[in-house]
């Protein structure tokens, strides 16, 4: 074990693969040495492996992920940089209309061992917050990944580049500077598809993802103390989506809160929750309560970003609003 | 290189069976034919090596991966979405190629893309340093799309081994070429990423194959990318069902007087390389094969819907990569 930040979790993952597998190679824009990468994203990579394997690029984001699927089908594990979740959109032609299709649509001819890397979320930065997590994971046959802890970030870093599918990994600026926490030394994949239970209990079940992690653990603390006891379960895939570790935990609470940091309308877990209400709504009350951010264009004023979004006491008012209904 | 009488003779088979493809195929619902265009697509994916790959324009795809290997059979079948399609029916044949004969086509129907995914395929070239070049092909329609752009200024930066074909056939669907790009030629766009550009008579299939070889030699060594613009016509509608009348008659005229394989085949007669008689025989021949694979492909079954595969979304792991 050993104790890294979010960004430093990443890049070590990025390391431990392309010292393993010379087919590896990353490709971006400011990736080099001068910039290392926005938030230093890349730092380190272009000293150890050099132009050839840390490819800066010109502004081009259609073109870089289009590069990056026309390598990876020809033998490469290419990890594109797409600076800012915000210019996902920029990808969607070849990213979600060809990327997510080879696979299946070949029957089995080609497979896109493609990482696309995204810094999102409210943070440091005041601005590029914008995730379009919606948009990417509303589309058949491309891996959504969102780590919560550096622990988990290293990990599905390494699924996500040993992974033969594209995978979209989101990197919340957030928590990306933030405290340094225990990681495995060595490369150990996270199965993609895998949900984490961060914390067990017994009479309600938050699923979170994110930051909003965190914030749901702050909740739970406080939430301990009235004497309500909160399972918090962080899907760290979105998709594919493990339902059946969030069943498992709302079978036994029958009771869910969902916390992401999407917009309300078009988040990808209003899915999952559908999902719960089929499965398990037959079987008695099932209160369920969603806090998302606001569907409106993300504001920047700092007061305004903050209201936006979820905080504790809206977390804290969603437990409530389930618990209050008996089971 | 100058072409000698074997490589004429070679171009001139896969010219006719093109055109027999083109002319047969457009009598079917929804094909989308690239008669009077042969010669660009003969003359651009004709003696790719084994190991090199390609990414074809839709129009004409069918000839790129036959000439790469594919079954003319098959191919028409998947263009008919029959169970012995390439793919079992799972993606439209007519404008998605078998990738096992390293040909890429359009897994979605949206103009831009192979050609786009094709500069990767190049930089894959370039990072395994084997000194393999692409060609993709692609219309002078899709020359006016944003990832065209980047991708060519992509190329260019990292200096990539491809080669950039435009089948301009002067029209998108009814947008005739000189109302939608205002440079005089696709190549003149070639200034504006630094690389070369280079036009070309698109109905002279020795004129489009040379071309493209000084090209990919330049490639194959490392000097970077080259835009070819390629000038044609599309003498068939956009697709079946489209009766043209948007072009001047004129205009019809004076290209099929340029005819490509007319002009082959003036070309192989007067330097003594073929006689008629020859030729014709060629012409039956491909007639004759294409018939018998668009009838075979219409005997053949429906997609079995075992191919409907709900579960087959992603590729699985690697047994070995995933635990190392
Ligand atoms: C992105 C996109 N826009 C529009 C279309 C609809 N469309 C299909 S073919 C075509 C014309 C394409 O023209 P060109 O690139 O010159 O190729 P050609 O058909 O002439 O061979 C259009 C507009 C599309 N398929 N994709
Ligand atoms: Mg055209």
């Amino acid at each position: 074990m050993t104790q890294m930040t979010f960004q430093e979790a990443v890049v070590a993952a990025i390391v431990e693969e392309m010292d393993r597998d010379p087919t590896v190679f990353n490709m971006g824009q400011d990736i080099g040495p001068i910039y290392m990468g926005a938030m230093h994203s890349a730092k380190g990579l272009s000293e150890k492996y050099g132009a050839d394997r840390i490819i800066d690029t010109p502004i081009s984001e259609t073109a870089m992920t289009g590069a990056g699927i026309g390598a990876a089908i020809c033998g490469m594990r290419p990890i594109v940089q797409i600076m800012f979740a915000e210019f996902l959109g920029m990808t969607i032609t070849p990213l979600a209309c060809e990327a997510s299709a080879m696979w299946y649509k070949s029957d089995g001819q080609i497979s896109v061992p493609l990482v696309i890397r995204v810094l999102c979320g409210a943070g440091p930065h005041r601005g590029h917050a914008e995730d379009y997590i919606g948009i990417v994971s509303s589309v058949p046959g491309i891996k959504v990944v969102m780590p919560s802890c550096p622990a988990d970030a290293k990990g599905l870093m390494t699924a996500a580049i040993r992974d033969n599918n594209p995978v979209i990994f989101f990197e919340h600026m957030g928590i990306y500077h933030g405290p340094r926490q225990e990681v495995p030394g060595e490369a150990v994949a996270i199965p993609l598809g895998k949900a984490d239970v961060k914390r067990e209990g017994a009479d309600v079940t938050i699923v979170a993802t994110g930051m909003m992690v965190q914030r749901a653990q702050r909740a739970a603390d406080k939430l301990a103390a009235e004497g309500t006891s909160v399972e918090i379960i962080d899907p760290r895939t979105i998709v594919p989506l493990d339902i059946e570790t969030v069943l498992a935990s709302v079978r036994k609470t029958r009771r869910l809160v969902v916390v992401t940091e999407s917009w309300r309308t078009g988040d990808p877990l209003s899915d999952m929750v559908s999902r719960v209400a089929e499965e398990l709504g037959a079987e008695g009350p099932l209160p369920i309560a969603r806090v998302a951010l606001q569907d409106t264009a993300r504001p920047f004023a700092l007061p305004l970003t903050r209201a936006s979004m979820p905080d504790l006491k809206d977390i804290i008012d969603a437990v409530h609003k389930v618990t209050k209904v008996q089971k | 290189m100058k072409p000698d009488e074997n490589l004429k003779v070679a171009l001139y088979q896969n010219l006719v069976k093109a055109r027999e493809l083109e002319e047969q195929m457009t009598k079917l619902a929804g094909f989308h034919a690239g008669v009077g265009e042969e010669a660009v697509v003969v003359g651009a994916f004709f003696g790719l090596k084994d190991g090199e790959y390609c990414a074809p324009h839709y129009r004409g795809a069918l000839t790129a991966a036959h000439m790469r290997g594919a079954d003319l059979h098959r191919l028409i079948a998947s263009v008919m979405g029959k169970a012995t399609s390439y793919t079992r029916g799972r993606v439209r044949g007519d404008i998605c190629l078998p990738f096992q004969f390293r040909t890429l086509g359009m897994f979605s129907g949206v103009l831009g893309n192979p050609m786009n995914i094709a500069t990767g395929m190049a930089l894959a070239s370039k990072q395994r340093g084997d000194g393999t070049a692409v060609v993709t092909s692609f219309g002078e329609g899709t020359s006016n799309i944003g990832g065209f752009h980047e991708a060519l200024n992509l190329a260019a930066c990292l200096s990539l081994p491809i080669v950039y074909v435009c089948q301009n056939n002067g029209y998108a669907m009814s947008t005739r070429s000189d109302y939608s790009i205002k440079t005089g030629s696709v190549a003149d766009r070639a200034v504006g990423y630094g690389i070369p550009g280079i036009e070309v008579d698109g109905n002279d299939v020795i004129a489009v194959f040379e071309a493209v070889q000084t090209a990919l030699e330049r490639a194959r060594a490392g000097q970077g990318p080259t835009l070819i613009d390629a000038r044609t016509y599309r003498l068939s509608g956009h697709y079946t069902g489209d009766n043209n009348h948007y072009q001047p008659s004129e205009e019809r005229e004076a290209w099929i007087a340029r005819d490509p394989v007319a002009r082959l085949r003036a070309d192989l007669a007067a330097s003594g390389i073929m006689d008629e008689a020859r030729m014709d025989e060629i012409r039956s021949a491909a007639h004759a094969e294409v018939a018998a694979a668009i009838a075979a492909a219409q005997a053949d079954p429906e997609a079995d819907l075992s191919a409907l595969g709900p579960d087959d979304l992603y590729c699985p792991d690697d047994a070995e990569r995933a635990s190392a």
